[in-house]
């Protein structure tokens, strides 16, 4: 046989990728140093945050690793297990023009006139764009937005009063939520955004490998809104004024243990207060004599009696989780107005889950909006069923499989044409393998029948190359090779890109699943076309020239 | 050993008219199937889960269909699922996924580590679409076959640059996607997204060997006769490998309970074994009145 590269560099291209396939798809790396490969691939755990510093209180990881197996290979949802939630962003926003200097006032009027609380009001103007005006409180419409807007002196341009939020906000979120999921212990997450096809609404989905519905809905279903309440009753008279917001804390540290001991009664988060926020809260303080009749003296919860109640209020998405007095190290430093000069905090709360929970909620930061879970998807799949359908559809694969092998080999009845044409056709779906380990890609059932669509095509582009260059007739020469195998091309390429063109748009519609089975068949069909189907033709007439 | 050998159809015998009339008759049933559904339901086929919004929930017990009605209500699906007839998919829809989720919790069914029977039975997965998300998935996948379509019809009428033989193409591949539409609604079977998937895939593969036949008749040189015999004698294998290989898969991944896979290959089974006949039939005698007659004119 003829092995020389120039005659024969379609099949020493194959026999390259093949390696390079083999190189991708299995960790000889960790093989050599006898580890586990599966455990060092791109979605490793990354816990020990919390769990070195806290001693004893593990962090929880649930779940498969992605990649469970001998190779290099990540398996999504539908083949290792685990949880996806596909949801709607809540708010609603329109575009007006305003000056930079215009937008916090406005921000404040708006949330009053709507009844929200401040938070969920974000107004942001552009230098030489439309401002943009969202809110996000999901109970005022997108017509109410535009009354209101128009009340105040603005003008929205009605077309762009709508559902949804901007696309600052929507990677905001993912952002905050790819940090939860990372922080809170469900390990391999993934957090992305889906847009339906005209880009008329947008979803955020999250991928949680292993993890239970309820585990991922509690994780992502709050903002992670840190208020820090002054309430104050003066008589039979509550005031509550917001001191703090999570975004004024920086340097958040690990939620601590209490340790009566050692003197630390309550487990806590230490934190620092930025300079502008730490000296308002030294004015409010001040001024609302906190730091003078209020130093431990907090009544919370009573409505009369006593010398009236000074409560610095921790919230955690509305909820209340800590109240307590101001206490009397930190109130010197206000009276003095020293604080903001070195503004350490110290935020206790009840018990350590609650601290833990603040720490991770001062670390990952808010989310601007919520996700709507009720009018999204959820899909939750149990790690082993997930794993049966992984080993069942690998059968169902080899008995397709098998099934297009005896039809070949009752079609040609030769070794010699059906066995390079079944090779050649399982080096292709090889070569994909190679390609979904390499670029990490999540292997899911939809990908799996894009395999069996990229065998399907391929067999029959092998049937079309074969038919041709086998013909009866003319004696095989270099040159007669050539022209056949050119014609066949024709066919074959006519055909592949009829397919690609086919699978291309859902590539970029949203219908989830089957965006991985369109991109496998698209891959499938251009490395069979550009080198196993080539290929193919090149051993064929290495045999035919042969006899 | 068995012997294959594409039997060699004698076309001289049937006239353009006798030839085209099965495959119109065909797709002309398949039209008023999919017309009738239409206005009977107001879709086309009917939607699954995927596409109406609802929950699907998953479970192995050891408890009857008949208790798991009990459960779910009257208006939930039940179907039996996989080898060991311990397991089942419940769907339901969308405002009954709560209260199912708790009669099932409290009937003792939890979400364990294993999808086993025993042991007060098991939620293995649920999978859950809300009305609104459905919907419009519904348009979106209407909006992908219909795109999928354009695009292939014009890449085919620039390439072969001329009316009849495009038509032909185009014609085959409409009728390749219009009989399997007409079958899921003659055999119950409700649209999923792995149905539209096939659907897409159906388009692909139906071209392929229109393609060859009018690449053999139209460009190469020797009779119609012959060229339509070879072309046949490729395309022909070509799909039957393909048909063999999607019964197989779908017969084989029904039997396992393996969710996607059958509804893809059952409706490729349905999309091949109409495009032999469309092929072989249609375009052949509409490439034959092209090459003695239209090309004439």
């Amino acid at each position: 046989m003829d092995l020389s590269l120039r005659e024969n560099w379609r099949v020493w291209m194959l026999v390259a990728l093949l390696i390079l396939s083999t190189i991708a798809l299995f960790p000889f790396g960790s093989l050599l140093a006898g580890g586990d490969g599966a455990s060092d691939g791109p979605t490793a755990v990354n816990d020990t945050l919390v769990n070195g510093t806290d001693g004893g209180v593990a962090n929880e990881t649930y779940g498969t690793q992605p990649g469970g197996d001998f190779t290099n290979l990540d398996y999504g949802l539908d083949l290792a297990g685990g949880t996806r939630i596909r949801a709607p962003f809540v708010g609603v926003t329109a575009e007006i023009s305003i000056a930079a200097e215009e937008a916090d006032a406005l921000e404040r009027s708006l949330a009053s006139k709507l009844g929200v609380d401040p938070i969920d009001v974000s107004v942001t103007p552009y230098q030489n764009a439309p401002g943009t005006v969202e809110v996000f409180s999901g109970d005022v419409s997108p017509a109410e937005l535009e009354a209101t807007l128009q009340d105040a002196g603005y003008d929205p341009d009605p077309e762009t009063v709508r559902d949804g939020v901007t696309e600052q906000t929507r990677s905001e979120v993912v952002d905050v939520l790819t940090n939860k999921i990372n922080e809170g212990g469900l390990t391999g997450g993934t957090v992305s955004v889906i847009s339906t096809a005209g880009g008329e609404e947008y979803f955020a989905v999250v991928e949680v490998p292993g993890a239970t519905q309820s585990e991922v809905e509690r994780l992502i279903g709050t903002r992670g809104v840190i208020e820090v309440i002054a309430q104050r009753r003066v008589g039979n008279e509550t005031t509550s004024e917001t001191v703090l917001y999570g975004e004024d804390f920086t340097n958040p540290g690990i939620a601590q243990q209490a340790n009566p001991s050692e003197g630390v009664q309550r487990p806590y988060v230490p934190v620092s207060i930025e300079p502008d926020a730490a000296r308002n809260f030294t004015d409010v303080m001040n001024r609302l004599d906190f730091s003078t009749q209020g130093v431990g003296n907090c009544d919370y919860g009573a409505a009369t009696g006593g010398d009236g109640s000074y409560c610095l209020v921790t919230t955690l998405d509305g909820e209340v989780i800590y109240t307590a007095p101001l206490g009397d190290g930190l109130a010197r430093e206000f009276r003095q107005e020293t604080f903001a000069e070195n503004p350490g905090f110290v935020m206790e709360t009840g018990n350590y889950s609650d601290a833990r929970q603040l720490s991770i909620s001062l670390r990952v930061g808010t989310m601007p909006t919520n996700v709507n879970l009720s009018s999204g998807t959820t899909y939750y799949l149990q790690p082993s069923l997930a794993e049966r359908f992984k080993s069942l559809a690998l059968v169902t694969g080899l008995v397709t499989w098998l099934a297009v092998s005896i039809v070949v080999f009752i079609r040609y009845r030769r070794k010699e044409i059906a066995i390079p044409m079944l090779a050649t056709a399982t080096a292709e779906v090889y070569l994909l393998l190679g390609f979904a380990a390499s670029i990490g890609l999540a292997l899911d059932l939809s990908h799996i029948a894009g395999f069996i669509a990229v065998i399907g095509t391929g067999v029959d582009d092998l049937v079309i190359i074969a038919d041709e260059i086998l013909q009866r007739g003319e004696i095989a020469t270099g040159r007669v090779f050539q022209d056949r195998f050119r014609k066949a091309f024709w066919v074959i390429g006519v055909a592949a890109v009829t397919t690609i063109i086919a699978m291309s748009p859902l590539t970029v519609l949203s219908l989830g699943d089957l965006t991985g089975f369109a991109i496998v068949t698209i891959v499938g069909v251009l490395i069979g076309v550009l080198v196993t189907r080539p290929a193919y033709g090149d051993i064929l007439r290495n045999l035919v020239l042969e006899e | 050993m068995v012997e294959f050998e594409v039997p060699e159809v004698d076309y001289t015998r049937y006239s353009n008219r006798q030839l085209l009339a099965v495959p119109l008759a065909v797709l002309g049933i398949a039209l008023a199937i999919i017309v009738g559904a239409y206005f009977l339901t107001g879709t086309p086929v009917t939607p699954g889960v995927e596409f109406t919004g609802g929950t699907e929930f998953h479970v192995a017990t050891e408890d009857t269909q008949a208790t798991l009605q009990g459960l779910a209500g009257e208006t939930a699906e039940i179907r039996p699922v996989g080898l060991g007839g311990e397991e089942y998919i419940i769907t339901v829809q969308p405002d009954r996924t709560e209260a199912v989720e708790s009669a099932l919790r409290n009937a003792g069914y939890t979400t364990g580590e294993q999808c086993i029977a025993t042991g007060g039975g098991t939620i293995c997965s649920i999978s859950e679409r809300s009305a609104a998300f459905g919907e419009r998935a519904q348009q979106t996948a209407l909006l992908g076959v219909a795109a999928a379509f354009v695009g292939m019809s014009i890449l085919i009428f620039v390439v072969f640059r001329s009316f009849v033989p495009s038509i032909a193409v185009v014609a085959s591949a409409f009728s390749d996607i219009m009989i399997p539409v007409a079958l899921m609604n003659v055999f119950g079977i409700k649209l999923s997204l792995g149905a539209v998937a096939a659907l897409l895939m159906l388009i692909g593969y139906s071209v392929d060997s229109d393609i060859l036949l009018n690449n053999h008749i139209l460009r190469r040189r020797g009779g119609f006769y012959e060229s339509t015999y070879r072309a046949m004698r490729t395309g022909v294998t070509m799909t039957l490998t393909s048909l063999s290989a999607m019964i197989v898969m779908a017969i084989v991944s029904r039997l396992f309970g393996i969710p996607l896979l059958p509804d893809i290959a059952l409706i490729l089974v349905f999309g091949l074994a109409a495009d032999l006949m469309n092929t072989y039939m249609m375009n052949v005698s509409l490439l034959r009145w092209y090459k003695y007659e239209g090309v004439a004119r």
